[in-house]
């Protein structure tokens, strides 16, 4: 039960520091690159830029990766390896996914399984996989280089190399064979056909012949490694990583969810190593480790050590008085019925949703861990985790700061950080400072602006969709588990993290699918949206204050100046997190999950 | 900005080059060199020498002779992965739990101990009394209108059944028009309440259900018919059961056995599960062959036994079996069910 998180954590603690120490290297360029590499290299280097030039950079070759991204899904029907026949997906699709796929979200409104060619997992998944993720790992690098104090912050297209051809390549060929070795399909067909043991168990055709089980195989082992490691989580198939091709046994869920949390645990580490110092980043780790034991443990608690509600009841039937100015007395009671149990052995706990061959608390595990880190990938459905459970999830991606994404997750503490600085200085009454610079208005005002994007992005448009039929015609579930549904798509969309309560409508699939679901097209536009404002905001924002911040005099430490690297700072960065978070989603949380948990079950009929 | 725009084309170019060409190329190389089985989707021959499925996928049985997966959301469609995604607050959760556990639930203790459920349900649901009111049929499809209209949606029969009670009840169907003026041609599910009300007064403790008979002919056919007992009442009216009988005591079965998983296509079953379904495969076996039921069930035992595997070799989690793999190997040493 607590073996595979805590052995998980160990693992990938351990394995962090040595990373670290290769990130550091690669990224300050102290490495000398076999001759052919740095042939490409030597094209690709414009010089040194500052960060300006860095955004430009950036922002260019975004619009070249979101042009690619276009015309490779358009092409699916005329492209080669597709002997299945799939046809192009629906305008407001194609839209969706190219933004999710760009943006490192991965939030996937098709199946993998039903809608995309070979030719698109491998032309238009892969290489938006290893170069979206690249994309933050190189924020977090230029504005290192920033509060360092350099007038240039490196260059962009050099360190988008150097992360792709010395970073993610080799990791990705080392977890891959594994993979394959655990039982991921690798190969270039799509299909296999096999007729069933029990002869016509899967039904007959119209002409009385049994039907037999088709099988989609393709290049997963190839996707699956950076779909992990660059924590992008789009799965090559529909259920993702709960599909047994997708992950196969014990030892590949082990291992993909290790891959999922080492880059973010190295990047904090690179942070301090970079910065030279060490112990600053310690802390920071420290917090962001705290953060995620607790809601692993949340997971556990609740969902593999407790039974499905649906089917425990409850003997006696609950009566509450709720206030009700138009009732006599003011208040009106409310009867919540008896309800009989199922006899259903729960000892493994919730298993709705859940695979069986990973480990008991592994589904738990995995959905506390892909949201923290942001990855998306699910290795159980989301949508049937016990309603208490659910939080954890929803906080994860509501912080999106617990290790978060690959750069953008350090990026985003970082932002906690000024404030929680800020707020410690007004009530000593100093100046803020950080890293012996002082925060003065505008850093305040482009760290705020960045952290608002988030809840501004995920409460406008859930309120939105949940006051009209764009979202409530999508909704699968009845009551408070049908509003979280809305909200978790967004929160999902926001925070850049990709996974879902897969029963809300989104998919319209392919253009001449005759029954989409009815809202699919609103639903592919915002969240589309949401997306795209969600990853660049928060990105540019902090380069620029990185930048104001690190052009300062670094004033020489004094009695009085609050020391970023010890206990004390550490707690105080804890609170700020968990201050904000609660006062921007705990009325949100009470909406949904809560208001799920405590009030019946089942909800109606 | 245009030199950024020319750089950035360069470093797409060669990115497309490494991760979509080379980067799968060595894998691929690498997997069909080494691990040709897996990399191909772990598929294994029956005894005729043909591929018969998967190891990684579930597929169907209905065979008492073998053990059954999970339910499966997805129907063990292994082009269309998915999960049910119910919510635990759904009432469509509890009541496709309690279908399945209808067949096989017995009392653990009373009387009755270690008997079936199910013929009490039939006598339960032919009183026609639920929470003391008379009416089954029609208080649950008051209750729950979702299920009765799954009911009519879910199999062409039914629509037809409705649809022509509808044509011999105009003066129900132009109350429900006046009742809902949104609906001015109601179809066969929009009916489906309505419908279950009356069918529940004209027919009290019945239910349509398929009925096969000979015709005068000798041919078999099949048509919808109110019925008095059967299988259908014993699934569809548990969960009602229940209700009405919260109190009495009832064996649980393996969680697995009931739940979804989240691919539908969750290959394994716990062990405890295989051994709750051992006495109905051991038997049927044992029919087949004519031989000794506690010998078979013996036997078999021993091959789940050897079978049995544990995540992460025990780390992480309970006994579990491959369906597939202990089938294929009841079908190799038993020869084919009968």
């Amino acid at each position: 039960m607590w073996t595979l998180p805590l052995l998980l954590l160990a693992v990938t603690i351990l394995l962090s520091i040595p990373m670290s120490k290769y990130f550091a290297w690669i990224m300050d360029g102290r490495y000398r690159a076999p001759r052919v590499l740095a042939w490409f290299e030597e094209r690709l280097n414009t010089g040194q830029q500052n960060w300006k030039q860095y955004v430009i950079a950036m922002m260019a070759f975004t619009a070249v990766l979101f042009t690619y991204g276009y015309v490779v899904l358009c092409l699916q029907p005329i492209a080669p390896l597709n002997p299945l026949g799939r046809s192009i997906l629906a305008p407001s699709l194609i839209f969706n996914t190219v933004i999710s796929f760009l943006t490192n979200t991965n939030l996937q409104h098709y199946s993998g399984d039903q809608h995309l060619s070979n030719f698109s997992q491998i032309f238009f998944i892969l290489p938006n996989m290893f170069l979206s993720a690249s994309i933050g790992f190189c924020a977090l690098s230029a504005i290192i280089r920033a509060f360092r104090g350099e007038a240039t912050v490196g260059n962009f297209f050099v360190d988008m190399w150097r992360v792709v051809a010395y970073i993610y390549v080799p990791a990705a060929l080392i977890i891959g064979a594994i993979f394959i070795h655990e039982g991921m399909p690798m190969t270039y067909q799509s299909e296999q056909t096999v007729t069933t043991l029990e002869p016509a168990s899967m039904g007959v055709d119209d002409h009385g012949a049994a039907k037999p089980q088709n099988i989609i195989v393709g290049p997963v082992a190839a996707v699956i490694p950076i779909k992990m490691l660059g924590t992008n989580g789009g799965g090559f198939y529909g259920m993702n990583s709960a599909v047994p091709l997708e992950n196969p046994t014990a030892v590949s869920n082990f291992v993909t969810t290790f891959a999922m949390m080492i880059f973010p645990f190295s990047l904090v580490l690179m942070f301090g190593r970079m910065l030279g110092r060490i112990r600053h980043s310690v802390v920071i780790y420290c917090v962001m480790l705290a953060m995620m034991v607790g809601l692993i443990w949340w997971t556990i608690n609740w969902d593999t050590l407790r039974p499905n509600p649906a089917f425990t009841g409850t003997s006696v039937e609950r009566s509450y008085q709720i206030a009700d100015a138009t009732a006599p007395g003011g208040h009106r009671a409310v009867v919540l019925p008896a309800v009989a149990s199922l006899p259903v052995d729960q000892s493994l706990g919730n298993l709705e949703g859940k695979e069986l061959r990973f480990g008991t608390s592994a589904g738990a595990v995995f959905a506390a861990v892909t949201t923290d880190v942001t990855c998306g990938a699910v290795n159980g459905e989301m949508d049937s985790l016990n309603p208490t459970a659910s939080l954890s999830p929803f906080i994860g991606m509501w912080l999106n700061c617990v290790f978060g994404g690959k750069g953008v997750g350090m990026i985003n503490l970082l932002l906690f950080l000024i404030i929680g600085v800020f707020l410690a200085g007004q009530m000593v009454g100093r100046s803020p400072e950080y890293l012996g610079r002082k925060v003065g208005a505008r850093e305040m005002k482009l760290a705020v602006i960045a952290l608002l994007v988030h809840p501004f992005l995920i409460l406008g448009p859930s309120g939105l969709f949940a006051a009209t039929g764009w979202g409530t015609g999508a909704e699968s579930n009845p009551g408070a588990h049908g509003f979280s549904q809305i909200v978790y798509q967004f929160s999902s969309a926001s925070a850049n993290n990709g996974s879902a309560f897969d029963g809300l409508g989104v998919t319209y699939g392919f253009n001449n699918n005759p029954n989409p679901a009815p809202e699919a097209v609103p639903l592919d536009i915002a969240t589309g949206l949401v997306m795209l404002f969600s990853r660049y905001l928060p990105i540019i924002a902090p380069i620029a204050m990185a930048f104001f911040l690190g052009r300062k005099k670094v004033a020489p430490a004094s009695l009085g100046t609050m020391r970023d690297d010890t206990i004390t700072f550490g707690v105080l960065l804890l609170g700020t997190i968990i201050i904000i978070g609660a006062l921007l989603f705990l009325p949100v949380a009470a909406l949904g999950p809560l208001a799920e948990h405590f009030g019946p079950i089942p909800f109606g009929g | 900005m245009l030199r950024s725009l020319k750089v950035s084309l360069l470093l797409m170019a060669f990115a497309v080059v490494i991760t979509c060409g080379i980067y799968p190329a060595i894998l691929w190389a690498f997997g069909q060199t080494f691990y040709p089985f897996q990399s191909n989707g772990s598929i294994v021959n029956g005894p005729d020498g043909k591929p018969v499925g998967s190891l990684l996928v579930a597929q169907p049985f209905t065979k008492d002779e073998y053990f059954w997966p999970r339910p499966s959301a997805a129907n063990y469609d292994g082009t269309a992965s998915a999960s049910s995604a119910l919510a635990a607050s759904n009432y469509g959760l509890r009541d496709r739990v309690a279908r399945t556990i209808a067949p096989v639930a017995t009392y653990a203790g009373g009387p009755k101990k270690g008997q079936l459920v199910a013929s009490d349900v039939d006598i339960w649901f032919d009183a026609d009394r639920y929470g003391g009111k008379p009416g089954i049929v029609a208080q649950w499809a008051d209750a729950h209108n979702s299920l009765a209209q799954a009911w009519v949606t879910g199999d062409a029969a039914h629509g037809a059944y409705v649809d022509a009670w509808s044509k011999t009840h105009p003066d129900l169907v132009a109350a429900y028009v006046k009742a809902n003026p949104g609906t001015p041609q109601p179809k066969a599910s929009d009916l489906a309440v309505t419908f279950f009300e009356h069918f529940s007064k004209d027919h009290p403790g019945m239910f349509p259900s398929a009925v096969t008979q000979k015709d005068a002919s000798g041919k078999a056919a099949t048509a919808i018919q109110p019925v008095k007992s059967g299988s259908d009442i014993e699934t569809t009216f548990f969960l009602s059961w229940r209700e009405d009988h919260p109190n009495v005591q009832l064996q649980n079965v393996p969680g697995d056995y009931v739940t979804a998983s989240g691919s539908g296509l969750d290959p394994d079953i716990t062990l405890e599960n295989a051994e709750f379904q051992l006495d109905r495969v051991a038997g049927k076996w044992a029919q087949d062959l004519k031989r000794s039921p506690a010998q078979l069930r013996q036997e078999i035992q021993a091959m789940l036994q050897k079978q049995a595997f544990s995540p992460g070799d025990g780390l992480f989690g309970e006994p579990i079996v491959n369906v597939l793999q202990i089938n294929l190997a009841l079908r190799n040493r038993y020869g084919a069910p009968s």
